[in-house]
């Protein structure tokens, strides 16, 4: 289950670009997105995870979703990506996946669920699962972490997000176009970086050690 | 049929040398209603947590607790789920899902129920608990005692053999924790179901239950009806028991406020004297004609409020739910601006929140209270005040509500105020604590500090409050030194009072009615 | 929200008839098909947002609508018809004018669409649909949606009580406060879960929507017109093309067929909602 999706998802690329016509690139990507997610689900839930894990999944998720609502108000200045780097950095790639794409769910059931919703689920939760498998159970240093969440928001999430937005709605894209969707996209990228950063050194290290409280009180997380 | 047969139960703590229940020996029959009393920290969430096996506490444990003849530990799990219903304090913490049908049919949902079963167990408990109206609401909509009531109905579901309820009232307003009392009383009633609760306030549980156990330092030190509880255990005693053995009475003693005033007409009491106002003090913090809406099509929330707190005394701001009193602490605090009306204050002014955890930041006490100032020699004079020198190493989070209480107000405190207000100060803490924290306060205000509180707990103001204020409606109805503010009352009084109304003028306090029966002095 | 008929329908309804529609949008492009949706879903917005989803389309999608019809004749220079040329000398062709008014169309009609999705399948429905494939990330959202009110509550609690210490608190230790808080008080929650059994094997998931034959019905009815569009599709009776030149089918019976079918598909929540409305009318000028 695990490494099936580095299997299929290559042929589904393959078979796409040589057997579909128009519109091949979205019916490609969405194929790829239901591909690279339902494992870590199935996974998951085959786990029966224990009500520890959920209320705490839930209550960081949670926690990402009231940060951006209840103090940040402009746009792209949102506390989820640092929230959600912090979760996969304290309980690991996987869980750091879901949660990230938990958030999403949760976050644009406030503000309106778009065609944007299995893409942004897709990038936060790569975001969450990188962050897990690069800094999950190491000592951890505020700024690896800063670089990492500026990198995530410029490299991954707008990445993913600025790309989909021609995918979905230009059914013949050009390079150019994406390269115009990367440039317009930028400067909102840029600001989202920034607030990660910032986020990222003014809470992450205070956050980490309150999970880390809770599992040596509880045990395991 | 015995629900709990407890045989020689002694459970230590990790890292702890004292244990926390010391050889517990303990019988329920189907059908009881038991209160389970004693201080705080004296073993009584430990003893419930062992009535049920999934949220058994860890620890070394020696004894034996049969659950309807079995074993806890050998009871199938599912049994254990649905047979042992459980509540925690914390209200909030108890309620998962969002909404409330979800909520109800969680446990069944465990349980593995088809969905025409759970359907039918849900609407019959909707029905039984009176929630049909918001049976689809959003949970974070309702009301405390709603959302008690939910939780009950979440355990009821599943019939529960007993009901097992850790201070079930401790975040209720009187008006929702009486309601919960009949509601129990009900289940208990109409359902058989076995009930064990823990509870600071003895005066709606006593009569309700038909076995009283007192838990001291981990031991039992009483188990049999409330009517037979000896008077070494005064504090947590209902008011009519406290008067009763408060001067050595023979004879039945009465347990509910009836029951008192019939056997007050059999005895002799002397007349109190009023007390005098005591002499005009220096005002701190006046507010005139306080109009004040959260929203501007909303109704008003205080209309014409108006009031004098005094200098070096306590002043107690009383009412139900929603009559504007913590809206009114808001406003002088200057969290919110007034639509019309004109506060002063002299002297720096500072609150102590409802909850004391909206102050802590820091990974210990120590921390915490650094974070306030650098002057140690301040922080220490603080530290003794507050009672808090054996605690200081400690996370504020592992701490018991009452010493979170005394941390958060050392924190208020070192802001230097002049003027400090205090929300709900009395909820969730036993008898002990409040008369802690009432010692604190008194010996705050003999520094000159004005004190104003607003709070539900009738007997903590009526004992310690200097003058005292009855909202209703958005506005203070009366105002008036303690005595004479509860003297007056009918309703809205101590039950001190209500069981003197008509017998004896001027009875505030158990001590006021023990003073004029006591003998000899007439 | 106003009254709306096609909510009171089982969540399984809803979730086919959005995920059908969407799909369609995003993948039927000709002219025909574009405005059918299009029609359809602005229509059922205004039903049941009223003048509020008037407003928003005008400020919200104005632009984003402007922005993809310009990319077009911008970056894609197939077609025949040459307008004008660019200053870096490529051609503007008429037909990719078009085209991008076709995606911009597709755009607005697919943010349309969810504007509905999100008045109707609201989060007990989301909660329910995901239940069924996922029970435990399920939970999870179920629970968050419970502690998001909570927290923010919770998040103004705070700093209400640090503003009455007499100081102003960074958002940012506030939010870790709040992290605190939350993370302390969920053990409980999840003692609370396990008192209730929560771990035990063959858990099942109960819901307040119930399936009846009209919820079947209407499946019934999604399915036969997608089956027709689908075969109309295949069958090459559903033909546009817009490079190099813009040809298509416009009239053929097959193609009637398949716009027959899709405005039938599209328009099934408008229906309900006049056949309701209708009758609610009826029945007051009755009494």
């Amino acid at each position: 289950m695990k490494y099936f999706p580095l299997i299929t998802i290559p042929l589904t690329i393959f078979a796409g670009i040589h057997l579909l016509g128009d519109r091949r690139f979205l019916i490609i990507a969405g194929l790829v997105l239901i591909q690279a997610m339902l494992p870590i689900i199935v996974l998951f839930e085959g786990r029966k995870p224990p009500a520890r894990v959920l209320v705490t999944m839930a209550t960081l998720c949670a926690i990402a979703v009231a940060g951006r609502i209840a103090f940040f108000m402009l746009p792209q200045f949102k506390p989820m990506l640092a929230l959600v780097i912090i979760s996969g950095t304290a309980l690991g790639k996987e869980k750091g996946f879901l949660i990230g794409a938990a958030t999403i769910i949760v976050s644009n059931m406030f503000f309106g669920q778009g065609p944007w919703t299995p893409w942004q689920m897709f990038a936060l939760g790569s975001i969450g699962y990188v962050a897990g498998v690069i800094f999950y159970e190491k000592k951890i240093r505020r700024i690896p972490l800063a670089i990492y969440g500026a990198l995530a928001a410029i490299i991954i999430y707008g990445g993913i997000m600025n790309p989909a937005s021609v995918l979905m709605f230009q059914p013949q894209p050009t390079a150019e176009m994406f390269i115009l969707a990367y440039a317009t996209g930028f400067p909102f990228d840029a600001v989202h970086a920034v607030a990660t950063v910032v986020f990222l050194l003014l809470t992450a290290r205070p956050m980490l050690e309150k999970i880390e409280r809770m599992k040596v009180k509880y045990g395991d997380v | 049929m015995e629900t709990y047969r407890i045989s020689n139960l002694t459970f230590t703590y990790p890292n702890r040398a004292a244990p926390a229940l010391d050889n517990i020996n303990l019988t329920l029959a189907q059908g009881d209603f038991c209160v389970l009393c004693g201080h705080s920290g004296g073993g009584k969430t430990t003893l419930l947590r062992h009535l049920k096996p999934a949220i058994m506490p860890h620890g070394t444990r020696e004894g034996e607790i049969l659950f309807n003849g079995t074993p806890v530990n050998d009871l199938a799990p599912r049994d254990a789920a649905a047979k042992i219903g459980y509540v925690s304090q914390n209200i909030e913490n108890q309620i998962v899902t969002d909404k409330v049908w979800h909520e109800l049919a969680f446990g069944l949902e465990s349980l593995g129920l088809p969905t025409p079963q759970i359907r039918l167990r849900t609407a019959e408990t909707a029905c039984f608990l009176g929630m049909q109206a918001w049976f689809e609401r959003d949970t974070h909509t309702l009301s405390g005692g709603q959302k008690q009531r939910l939780i009950l109905g979440s355990i009821l579901t599943m019939h529960p053999d007993v009901l097992i309820l850790d201070e079930p009232t401790s975040q209720l307003d009187p008006i929702a924790a009486e309601e919960l009392f009949t509601l129990l009383a009900k289940i208990n009633r109409e359902l058989g179901v076995t009930v064990i609760l823990t509870e600071h306030r003895p005066e709606e549980a006593f009569p309700l239950a038909n076995k009283i156990i007192v838990l001291d330092n981990g031991c039992i030190i009483y188990e049999d009806t409330p009517r037979n509880a000896p008077r070494n255990i005064l504090g947590i005693l209902p008011t009519p028991m406290r008067i009763f053995h408060g001067i050595g009475a023979s004879g039945t003693c009465p347990v509910t406020i009836k029951e008192g005033r019939k056997w007050l007409k059999t005895q002799t009491l002397k007349p109190i004297p009023p007390v005098q106002e005591p002499p005009p003090v220096a005002p701190a913090l006046i507010l005139r004609d306080i109009y004040f809406k959260y929203e501007k099509n909303a109704p008003d929330v205080l209309t014409g409020v108006s009031f004098t707190a005094n200098k070096g005394e306590i002043t107690a701001l009383l009412g139900g739910n929603g009559t504007g009193k913590s809206t009114t602490l808001a406003i002088a605090m200057g969290l919110y601006k007034p639509r019309r009306g004109k506060i002063t204050a002299h002297g720096k002014i500072t609150m102590l929140p409802q909850n004391p955890t909206t102050l802590f930041i820091g990974k210990t006490v120590q921390e915490d209270l650094h974070e306030m100032t650098q002057n140690l020699d301040e922080l220490e004079h603080i530290v003794r005040q507050c009672r808090l020198q054996h605690l200081l190493d400690i996370h504020p989070y592992d701490l018991s509500g009452g010493e979170q209480q005394r941390t958060a107000l050392a924190k208020v405190l070192l802001t230097r105020p002049q003027i400090l207000l205090l929300d709900e100060p009395t909820q969730g803490l036993d008898t002990a604590y409040k008369q802690n924290f009432a010692e604190i306060l008194r010996s705050l205000a003999n520094t000159g500090v004005a004190i104003v509180l607003v709070s539900h707990d009738i007997e903590f103001c009526a004992e310690y409050a200097d003058r005292c204020a009855l909202f209703f409606n958005g506005s203070i109805i009366t105002q008036s030194t303690t005595r004479a503010f509860f003297a007056n009352n009918h309703f809205y009084t101590t039950g001190a009072n209500r069981m003197t109304r008509g017998l004896v003028e001027n009875a505030v306090t158990a001590t006021d009615v023990i003073n004029a029966l006591q003998k000899g002095s007439l | 929200m106003h009254r709306d008929a096609f909510s009171t329908y089982h969540p399984l309804v809803n979730l086919a008839f959005f995920v059908s529609v969407i799909g369609f949008a995003m993948f039927l492009l000709h002219p025909v098909a574009l405005g059918i949706s299009f029609v359809c879903a602005a229509g059922y917005v205004l039903c049941i947002k009223g003048k509020k989803a008037l407003r928003f389309g005008l400020i919200f999608m104005l632009p984003m609508l402007l922005f993809t019809a310009a990319m077009n004749p911008l970056f894609n220079h197939q077609g025949v018809t040459i307008v004008a040329f660019l200053p870096n000398g490529n051609p503007v062709t008429r037909e990719a004018i078009i085209y991008g008014i076709a995606a911009a169309i597709m755009l607005i009609t697919v943010i349309t669409w969810f504007a509905c999705v999100n008045a109707i399948l609201t989060g007990d429905k989301m909660v329910y649909l995901f239940g069924r494939v996922a029970p435990a990330l399920s939970l999870i959202l179920s629970m968050s949606l419970r502690f998001v009110p909570r927290f923010i509550a919770q998040a103004k609690i705070i700093s209400n009580a640090q503003k009455a210490l007499g100081r102003k608190t960074s958002p940012f230790k506030i939010l870790s406060m709040l992290v605190s808080w939350a993370l302390e008080n969920a053990i409980e929650t999840a003692d609370s879960m396990k008192a209730r059994g929560y771990g035990l094997p063959n858990r099942t998931a109960f819901s307040i929507f119930t399936f009846t034959q009209r919820d079947a019905l209407a499946l019934l009815f999604f399915a036969l017109n997608i089956a027709v569009i689908l075969a109309g599709v295949a069958a090459g009776a559903y033909r546009f093309r817009y490079f190099p030149d813009i040809q298509g089918e416009w009239t053929g019976a097959g193609t009637l067929a398949v716009f027959t079918a899709y405005f039938l598909l599209c328009a099934f929540p408008l229906f309900l909602h006049v056949k309701e409305a209708l009758y609610w009318k009826r029945t007051a000028s009755v009494i």
